[in-house]
């Protein structure tokens, strides 16, 4: 592996490196530093965040779930763009080990969100029934959809 | 099968009506870079694929390009929901508007409308596989040049994002070709088609 050949186009093996924390990785579009490859006409001087703020008025109840929606976006695209190294990179014990940690949080914010407001997943609704606290309730189509504004 | 995760992969939230841009964008829906295309092109492409991993990764990448797709598809949506009839007519938004109103179709920029076309699925693993960083390069460029036009940040953010997601991907595919060469002929590449000529493939 990794050598070049003529007539085949090579690209070498990503070795693991840097990475960013769940939260600035959303914002990049990756959690690894050595990938985050930025356009000049992107750049908006680092002043431009995420556009998932929570809402600076309003509803409490509201701001905090979108504060917990936040946080289920950048530790699930944690797991999204390591599932990928992995895919790759099956040997590797650090991002293993990385992935372990982020599906367990993943689970329990998923949870969470599901006891505190509405299920994201049909298997958030089995938390909800286990737990007998919404147990009368189809509760699969409260929430906005997805697409009305994601914390919204 | 697929279970459906009720939030995009990416936040958007756009306040601001503008046809235009969604006009623009919706070319990453049903254009032939778009999110729709890589989608149907990857998932397409697995079946046949010599080494599992593969196969894998193209489920894995295929399925987010769905998730991308729907990014894009909110994007218009909001871009679009509060629309008046005299900013259709004004923004360069009326053709669609006839024949959509402000509704979701898949079609690019030009107004050419989605098709298979714009992707191959060729049962050669080399052949999809140098596509696929093709397809990841083209992406880019269409990211690129959205980012060039449109300066409304709540458009910028998902669209940074998206970009950048070619890259990796790119990597990925390239870290996918290598790990079919180890399928191949060592000292000819294409003696053979891993993908048909089964009987031929000595390593595992």
């Amino acid at each position: 592996m990794d050598l070049q050949h003529l007539a085949i186009a090579s690209v070498p093996m990503q070795p693991w490196g840097q990475i960013y924390d769940s939260q600035t990785a959303l914002k990049k579009g990756t959690i690894f530093q050595d990938l985050d490859m930025s356009f000049f006409a992107a750049d908006d001087g680092g002043n431009a965040g995420c556009c998932c703020g929570v809402s600076e008025a309003g509803d409490p109840q509201q701001q905090e779930r979108e504060r917990l929606m936040l946080e289920i976006y950048q530790i699930c695209f944690t797991v999204d763009d390591l599932r990928l190294y992995l895919d790759t990179h099956p040997q590797d014990v650090q991002a293993l080990d990385m992935l372990k940690n982020s599906l367990l949080q993943r689970k329990q914010l998923l949870a969470d969100h599901a006891m505190r407001f509405y299920p994201l997943t049909m298997d958030c609704m089995a938390d909800i029934y286990q737990a007998g606290a919404g147990a009368g309730c189809y509760c699969w189509q409260e929430g906005p959809m997805p697409w009305e504004g994601a914390c919204v | 099968m697929w279970t459906y995760e009720k939030r995009l992969q990416f936040p958007v939230k756009i306040t601001k009506t503008c046809p235009k841009t969604a006009q623009l964008i919706i070319s990453q829906y049903g254009g032939p870079d778009g999110e729709l295309s890589a989608s149907m092109r990857y998932l397409s492409q697995r079946y046949t694929m010599p080494v599992k991993a593969v196969g894998g990764l193209l489920t894995d990448i295929g399925t987010e390009e769905l998730a991308h797709m729907e990014i894009i598809c909110a994007m218009v949506y909001q871009l679009t929901k509060h629309l008046t009839i005299e900013e259709a007519k004004t923004a360069g938004f009326d053709a669609y508007y006839i024949d959509h109103t402000s509704a979701l179709w898949p079609q690019a920029a030009a107004g050419v409308p989605f098709t298979a076309l714009e992707f191959q699925s060729k049962g050669d693993a080399i052949a999809d596989l140098t596509e696929d960083l093709a397809a990841e390069q083209k992406a880019r460029t269409v990211y690129d040049n959205l980012l060039r036009m449109i300066t409304d940040p709540e458009v910028r953010e998902p669209l940074k994002f998206l970009r950048t997601r070619e890259i990796v991907h790119f990597q990925r595919f390239g870290e996918a070709l290598e790990k079919t060469k180890e399928k191949l002929n060592e000292k000819n590449h294409y003696f053979y088609n891993p993908e048909f000529d089964k009987q031929m493939i000595t390593r595992e």
